[in-house]
């Protein structure tokens, strides 16, 4: 039986203050148990200016359980997949408290991205190139940041996607069939 | 003729107890709160004006009693308060702010349901403890009484000054007859931890009673720290004193933090952690059920113990149940309370 009266306090809460914070959670279906939680990059890191999705499942037991994370946006980071998004930190694991919300949570999700832990990877390819060749990974990351994170208008989409030599008309449609996504316009522009 | 007179006093402070529980229930805000501290203010100085009064009877009880009588006095208010506090419970309307020591400690924290009965004893067990305890009152009475002092700041002073000279004389003695008292007290109670815990808050208790002694050369100045809590004028952000802080920083939210349900009485009161992390009772079990740690500091919770910890807060008492899975808890912070009123009054 989930404490759904805490989820949705939390919630309010969340929302009251999203301006300061820039953190927002949103339910994803009614019955509050599936959220999207957003974070900006942290400033100073390769992930600023990026807006990270992240989807939140809520246990049975929470809050007595953590939540379960994991980034819906790809991110270039050691403790993050590239490939799943899973998020390895402590606090959604073994650390958990209940006197945690799932602002904090966030909050310290957004803290990992700005203190990388390569120590303790869940991406091993991530961490090697972290530890091995700094400027390349800081490269990556930005470049994973800028293609994933960013959120750009729809004039630009097509305006790159007509640049790699696609008919306007043709690119328009391809976005408005893929509901906005411009890698998955590109893929069906490329398909056929 | 000491059990007759605790008897009445308790009877008669009985239905305003009930008057004021009855308020606390409808209006539970601190707002309420402010607005008693002129009662209590009025409260204290009739209970100081009541010594200032019964100095003179005082004097004759104590002269009566010979040396023979008093083992018998010192376990026959013991008995009474026992059995009288019991009545206090059962009334269970009688809660809270009636408490002489709350209003002089005032903090939302040191509501305590076992310490409803005390202000009940305060003026009457004074002449008790001028047989049994020390002795220092009749001896003071006898130096006061021809001078029928009408302020009782004035007389306060007197008695503080009087107090510290016989401090000096003997400053241990006084303070192992506390503790010896409590621990007869305790002992038929609870024969395990009960006694323990009693001397042990007791020994907390009196190097700060004394201390207060040596300071009060007026009754209250304005910036002593021991000034009780509930006289007006005072500045909210003073500090307790250390040795209280990491209760006293750690502020009763109104709200359990897992639940976000409001915290009742009880739940308020409840204190499971030494981190001073504050959740209902509810969520408490279930974490108890699982892994067992406290969501404030992630230390384990300690089980199946009973901790009871008190303090002196600027003369009065505050007492926190950690668990409160025992009614003799209740009891052994009666005992403490009395004899740490007892002092108390005797400074006045």
């Amino acid at each position: 039986m989930i404490d759904f009266s805490r989820v949705q306090k939390e919630l309010q809460d969340c929302e009251k203050d999203k301006d300061a914070s820039g953190i927002r959670v949103s339910p994803k279906s009614d019955n509050l148990t599936r959220l999207t939680g957003t974070i900006p990059g942290p400033i100073g890191t390769p992930y600023e200016g990026g807006t990270f999705q992240i989807d939140i499942t809520i246990p049975e037991g929470y809050p007595f359980e953590p939540p379960k994370m994991q980034f819906s946006t790809k991110v270039w980071h050691p403790n993050i997949s590239s490939q799943s998004g899973a998020i390895c930190l402590d606090v959604l694991k073994d650390q958990w408290s209940p006197a945690l919300t799932l602002k904090t949570a966030l909050v310290s999700i957004q803290a990992l991205l700005s203190t990388p832990e390569p120590k303790d990877p869940q991406d091993a390819v991530v961490a090697e190139q972290y530890i091995k060749n700094y400027q390349v990974f800081v490269s990556t990351a930005r470049y994973w940041t800028e293609t994933f994170a960013k959120n750009s208008s729809l004039e630009e989409k097509v305006k790159r996607l007509v640049e790699m030599g696609f008919g306007d008309a043709q690119v328009r449609s391809a976005i408005e069939s893929s509901g906005g996504d411009e890698n998955l316009a590109l893929e069906k522009l490329c398909s056929g | 003729m000491i059990s007759d007179s605790i008897t009445n006093a308790s009877a008669t402070a009985a239905p305003s107890a009930r008057d004021f529980a009855k308020k606390k229930r409808t209006n539970r805000s601190a707002k309420l709160k402010q607005s008693k501290l002129g009662l209590r203010r009025e409260q204290w100085l009739s209970q100081v004006a009541m010594i200032n009064k019964g100095g003179d009877k005082e004097e004759m009880d104590s002269n009566r009693k010979t040396g023979s009588e008093k083992p018998d006095q010192r376990d026959r208010p013991v008995e009474n308060l026992d059995g009288q506090g019991r009545e206090e419970e059962d009334n269970s309307g009688t809660h809270g702010h009636e408490s002489f020591m709350e209003s002089l400690s005032n903090s939302p924290n040191s509501i305590l349901s076992g310490m409803n009965s005390i202000p009940n004893f305060s003026s009457s067990s004074s002449s008790g403890s001028g047989g049994s305890c020390s002795g220092n009152i009749t001896e003071e009475e006898d130096a006061d009484d021809d001078e029928c002092l009408d302020d009782w700041e004035a007389f306060a002073d007197a008695l503080a000054a009087d107090d510290e000279k016989h401090e000096k004389e003997n400053p241990p003695e006084s303070c192992e007859e506390h503790e010896n008292v409590i621990k007869q007290s305790a002992s038929p109670r609870d024969s395990i931890s009960g006694s323990d815990v009693a001397v042990r808050d007791a020994k907390l208790d009196c190097p700060r009673t004394m201390s207060r002694k040596q300071k009060s050369n007026q009754a209250w100045r304005p910036d002593d720290k021991l000034r009780p809590q509930g006289l007006p004028n005072l500045e909210k952000q003073r500090s307790f004193p250390v040795m209280n802080m990491h209760f006293s920083s750690v502020a009763v939210p109104s709200s359990c933090p897992i639940c976000y349900e409001d915290l009742d009485l009880t739940d308020s009161n409840f204190l499971p952690c030494p981190c001073g992390f504050r959740l209902c009772l509810f969520c408490h079990k279930t974490i108890c059920d699982g892994d067992g740690r406290c969501p404030g500091c992630r230390k384990p919770y300690e089980r199946n113990t009973v901790k009871v910890e008190a303090s002196v807060q600027a003369g009065g008492l505050t007492i926190r149940l950690a668990r409160s899975t025992s009614m003799f808890c209740r009891v052994v912070c009666e005992y403490i309370g009395w004899y740490t009123n007892v002092k108390y009054i005797k400074l006045q």
